[in-house]
């Protein structure tokens, strides 16, 4: 059984909480689609952890829209609101069915994955090493995107996701970098994540 | 594997990736009409919702006529599956395009939400002196050059899904966010 922890109520802008929304599940649907297609376990947990994620902050906007209604007016302009945080949920739910998709052990033909690669970028999950060179770098001085065609969509730093970092997000050691890129590209920067590849090539 | 037997799971695969490609895009979208109150995305949203339907009839006609053996079938169960929940990722998409085309006056609440962002939506044809022409646009560096961010590009009667490896055609519609002064600098850019 899953735990399900009570949210408490702390004042948040609604609008951060819609594009906190925006930005899990864009990142949590592009994970899901790579768990399924390259039956990759790991990412596929990372989806569902996510979910409770969006979980917590649908929950936080139907409090703010609670919260906001006055009378009969507010409430329905606020109905639009609720809308889209039960889409968003709905969202959400839809990630995780295609992660289930791996957990579950029904799988996809791994031709699919293979014809898939070649129109597609995906995703990749990779812990940063002890000696990686990335270590300590900003992730705007390393250029992955003009050198190999890389890019981070997403860090996780212990339990904490760090969406879309910034160009001065710093890469620490034990990070777990979500990258996305070619294949060749994210084989490069595999090794260099684990160490094995010691500098950056031009 | 035969040719032609690779040829016809080519063609399942593509057709799924044009599914999903439309869905996300429809998120993309929905979330940023939401976001500014356009109801010009939004309009693009639901127009794309009949497009997803018929995209996820086409891809599971095609998958259900490839006469799979039975032990290739369990493989493309799951491929069906994930285009039933791309669908309903769309449909999700359309009820959040919905809010916007029927808010009449949006609460304060949303409105704070869209009065912070101070951002237009912009539509640019490339035309065929413009130096993006044949550029990817990860090449193109349109956010670098303008400001202004490319949320999808219209292509014929067509909407794709921007990504870096996209090439940007001639007759292509940009359509873009950022804010108003970007707006001239992506006209420039696009026809000059």
């Amino acid at each position: 059984m899953p735990r399900f922890e009570k949210i408490e109520y702390h004042p948040t802008s609604v609008r951060e909480l819609l594009l906190e929304m925006k930005n899990l599940s864009e990142l949590m649907i592009d994970l899901a689609y790579s768990a399924a297609l390259f039956n990759d376990r790991e990412l596929a947990e990372d989806v569902l952890e996510l979910e409770n994620r969006v979980d917590v902050s649908s929950y936080l906007l139907e409090m703010e829209i609670m919260l906001a209604a006055r009378d009969s007016k507010d409430a329905e302009a606020l109905t639009g609101v609720s809308t889209v945080a039960s889409a968003a949920d709905k969202i959400s739910d839809a990630a995780a069915d295609i992660a289930a998709i791996v957990t579950q052990n029904i799988g996809i033909h791994p031709i699919v994955g293979e014809i898939f690669e070649k129109v597609e970028e995906r995703l990749m999950r990779v812990k940063v090493a002890k000696d990686s060179i990335l270590a300590e770098k900003a992730i705007g001085e390393l250029e992955l995107a003009a050198r190999m065609g890389v890019d981070i969509i997403a860090i996780r730093r212990n339990k904490d996701w760090i969406i879309d970092p910034k160009e001065n997000e710093k890469i620490a050691i034990d990070d777990i970098l979500i990258a996305r890129g070619t294949s060749a590209g994210l084989k490069e920067f595999k090794e260099l994540c684990k160490g094995k590849l010691r500098k950056l090539e031009d | 594997m035969s040719k032609k037997r690779r040829r016809k799971f080519e063609e399942i695969v593509e057709k799924f990736v044009e599914l999903k490609d439309t869905s996300e895009l429809m998120m993309d979208l929905a979330y940023s009409s939401l976001l500014m109150n356009s109801r010009e995305l939004a309009e693009e949203v639901q127009k794309l919702e009949e497009y997803v339907d018929k995209l996820h009839t086409d891809f599971e006609l095609l998958v259900l006529s490839s006469g799979f053996k039975k032990e290739e079938a369990k493989g493309f169960l799951g491929l069906i599956r994930l285009g039933v929940v791309t669908e309903k990722i769309a449909d999700a998409a359309a009820e959040i395009a919905e809010v916007v085309l029927r808010e009449i006056e949006p609460h304060p609440v949303l409105k704070l939400t869209i009065e912070e962002a101070e951002e237009t939506i912009t539509y640019v044809t490339v035309s065929e002196n413009s130096s993006l022409v044949n550029k990817t646009l990860r090449e193109a560096k349109v956010p670098e050059e303008t400001g202004m961010w490319v949320l999808a590009i219209r292509r014929g009667d067509r909407c794709v899904r921007p990504k870096p490896e996209t090439r940007i055609q001639v007759g292509d519609v940009l359509i873009a966010s950022g804010y108003a002064e970007g707006e001239e600098d992506l006209k420039k850019l696009a026809s000059p």
